[in-house]
């Protein structure tokens, strides 16, 4: 026998009570890590769909708020700017309850592929999408979640413009988690002429790709000082910092999660404290005894310490390491299952498995500290006296 | 009050011991300057009703408590001046401890439970093992080495609670009540046991017991009333008292110390 045998024996003589502590650090050990993991996948999924030399220009009061169409024109012309290309929010519903399921926007067909170069979309399907009115390019993950194939006919109700489009899907934009549908901008131009008189006349969201990275504070500058004090002042910024603004809202969620695995974790030490305590209050008679053959307390309080630690410890491996397979398991899930969305881009970095192993021993730390500092610093006769 | 022996440097020396405790107010004066001498290699009883302070004594002799006035001496260390660090260092050293329950660890197994001590030597695992089967072996129970406790009976888990004091090899074997949780074919093994300790390995022990039958095994009694030694006509009254308890059956010698016959003859046993 030795101390960690000693520590071992100790930590096993009520299993079930050890098992339950166990489970519930294993749990919320995955669950700090797995929730410790978003603000990392977020930032990976950005940098994996935003270029650093395409830029977005909108007006300045919002993405609701429309430009003029003459704008996109106006822009291709400012210096540093390679493609410029208008898309206006069509808000079609493919499904009969009417909901919109994924995003999709009215483009300039004739522009779109100079702007989305690095999308590797295939020069037949965007010739096919010059070629034919009734085109539409499909994400691929919008592809697989309705099993549509090249050739397909679908229609989408618009839930903003008031008329229904046929289209045919002439081709797929190769992104493994893109959910965008692009249709003809002079589709649903001539469609709404033939319902109300007149066209669309107006862009939401002008996407730019520019000469050069190194210039891009400097022409975003250029083209929203070009509309000032116009009708309908830009505000541009880049592709990131586009999207970013979308998971805005999904951080200020994350936030308030982590908030809450915070909670959890001092929830879980507690409940470790309390089971520590339980353990060693019932050996008090024991812990007498090992002080009276002359344990020091430091010694005492060392194996104590040490049952906590190696519970929580050992819990919290096995937490990160449930942690690690849960979210691979979601991302080979997410790559059927476009629904889990951006799930599938959180990953255990070994970074992100430090700290839930550092969390464990916290809790192992913590919930151990109070009761065996009390237990070891007690005077062997006045423990004696208590118990004896 | 005191008895000092002349004779021999003693292993046990007290000089006007007092054990005070407070409880709010009041002063509870547990011992009242105890004085007294053990030579080594003796069996010894502390006997007295209960609060007479006989465990107070016992627990500052094996250096578990201080005193709060005079002196204690243990194989010529003062024991009053340490602090609870210095004591457990102490204890590990020279003390060897049983206790009327035993109080054996129950998730070690016996060989386990025994080598326990020997974790503060700096002795490998082996060379701990093996001392460990040696002590079982001594209070015959080899066979049971691999035992755990519950599976024990009250009179083996006592013999491994002794194994477990001799394994350091101590210079005082103190005992509280060791008979206390026994029966009768029990305790007296018990009582022969740690006889053979002091017979073969020439072990001090210090016994705690109300137990009159301990008088036919030990070489010295000492009789403690409300915290004081007692001494001349109230402890021969005292000693006799026990004696006439134990069934009249039972020739007591000497107060202090047994005849040197008797003891002799219990060692013949």
């Amino acid at each position: 026998m030795n101390y960690p045998s000693l520590v071992y024996a100790n930590l096993m003589r009520n299993k079930l009570r050890t098992v339950l502590t166990f489970g519930a650090v294993s749990l919320a050990v995955m669950l700090v890590v797995f929730l410790l993991t978003m603000p990392a996948g977020l930032d990976a999924l950005l940098n994996s769909i935003a270029s650093n030399t395409r830029v977005s220009v909108h007006n300045k009061a919002g993405i609701v708020y429309s430009l003029p169409y003459a704008y996109v024109r106006k822009v291709r012309l400012v210096g540093g700017v390679a493609a410029a290309v208008g898309t206006t929010w069509f808000g079609g519903a493919y499904e009969e309850d009417g909901r919109v399921t994924f995003p999709n926007f009215a483009v300039e067909a004739e522009h779109v592929g100079a702007v989305y170069p690095d999308y590797g979309i295939a020069p037949q399907h965007l010739d096919d999408f010059r070629r034919y009115r009734d085109g539409a390019l499909v994400g691929r993950q919008t592809m697989k979640r309705y099993g549509w194939k090249i050739g397909d006919r679908i229609t989408l109700k618009s839930t903003v413009w008031a008329v229904n489009l046929d289209l045919r899907i002439v081709g797929e934009i190769p992104l493994e988690r893109s959910p965008v549908v692009w249709i003809q901008r002079d589709y649903l131009d001539e469609a709404l002429v033939a319902q109300r008189g007149h066209g669309l006349g107006i862009v939401h969201v002008i996407w730019v790709r520019l000469e050069d990275p190194n210039r891009v504070e400097e022409v975003m500058r250029t083209i929203d000082d070009l509309f000032r004090n116009s009708e309908a002042e830009t505000a541009s910024e880049t592709e990131k910092s586009f999207f970013g603004n979308f998971f805005a809202s999904l951080k200020g969620f994350i936030t308030v999660v982590l908030l809450v695995t915070v909670l959890v974790a001092a929830c879980v030490v507690v409940i470790a404290a309390n089971t520590a305590s339980m353990s060693i209050r019932e050996r008090g008679r024991e812990i007498a005894v090992l002080k009276a053959l002359g344990f020091p307390r430091r010694v005492v309080f060392a194996t104590l310490l040490a049952e906590s630690a190696l519970l929580c410890t050992s819990a919290g491996i096995v937490g990160v390491a449930l942690a690690y397979v849960f979210t691979h398991g979601l991302r080979s899930f997410a790559a059927v299952i476009p629904s889990l969305g951006p799930l599938g881009s959180f990953l255990v970095t070994p970074g992100v498995a430090a700290q839930g192993l550092l969390l464990a021993v916290v809790v192992g730390v913590f919930s151990g500290l109070v009761p065996a500092w009390g237990a070891a610093r007690k005077p062997v006769a006045e423990a004696f006296h208590e118990l004896f | 009050m005191s008895w000092l022996p002349s004779q021999e440097e003693p292993l046990v020396r007290t000089v006007a011991v007092s054990r005070i405790y407070r409880r709010g107010v009041d002063e509870i004066r547990a011992l009242d300057r105890v004085s007294l001498a053990i030579p080594p290699g003796r069996f010894v009883a502390f006997m007295g009703p209960s609060g007479s302070g006989k465990s107070t004594l016992m627990n500052l002799l094996a250096g578990l408590d201080r005193p709060s006035e005079g002196e204690v001496w243990v194989a010529g260390q003062r024991l009053d001046t340490l602090d609870e660090e210095e004591l457990a260092a102490w204890r590990a050293r020279h003390v060897g401890l049983i206790f009327q329950f035993f109080n054996l660890i129950p998730v070690l197994n016996a060989r386990d439970n025994v080598a326990l001590p020997l974790l503060l030597t700096h002795l490998d695992k082996r060379e701990r093992l093996r001392r460990a089967e040696i002590a079982l072996r001594i209070v015959g129970l080899e066979d049971r080495a691999s035992h755990y406790p519950r599976t024990l009976s009250g009179g083996e888990q006592q013999r491994v609670a002794i194994a477990r004091a001799l394994v350091t090899d101590p210079d005082l074997i103190v005992a509280d009540e060791p008979t206390g949780d026994l029966d009768a074919r029990n305790a007296e093994a018990i009582l022969a046991l740690l006889r053979r300790l002091r017979a073969d390995f020439g072990k001090t022990i210090i016994m705690v017991t109300h137990d009159p039958r301990a008088l036919r095994f030990v070489d010295m009694a000492f009789h403690l009333d409300k915290g004081t030694l007692l001494e001349g006509e109230e402890a021969t009254r005292a000693h006799e008292a026990i004696l006439v308890a134990a069934g009249g059956g039972m020739t007591g010698g000497s107060l202090h110390e047994l005849p040197e016959s008797r003891v002799r003859e219990l060692d013949a046993e």
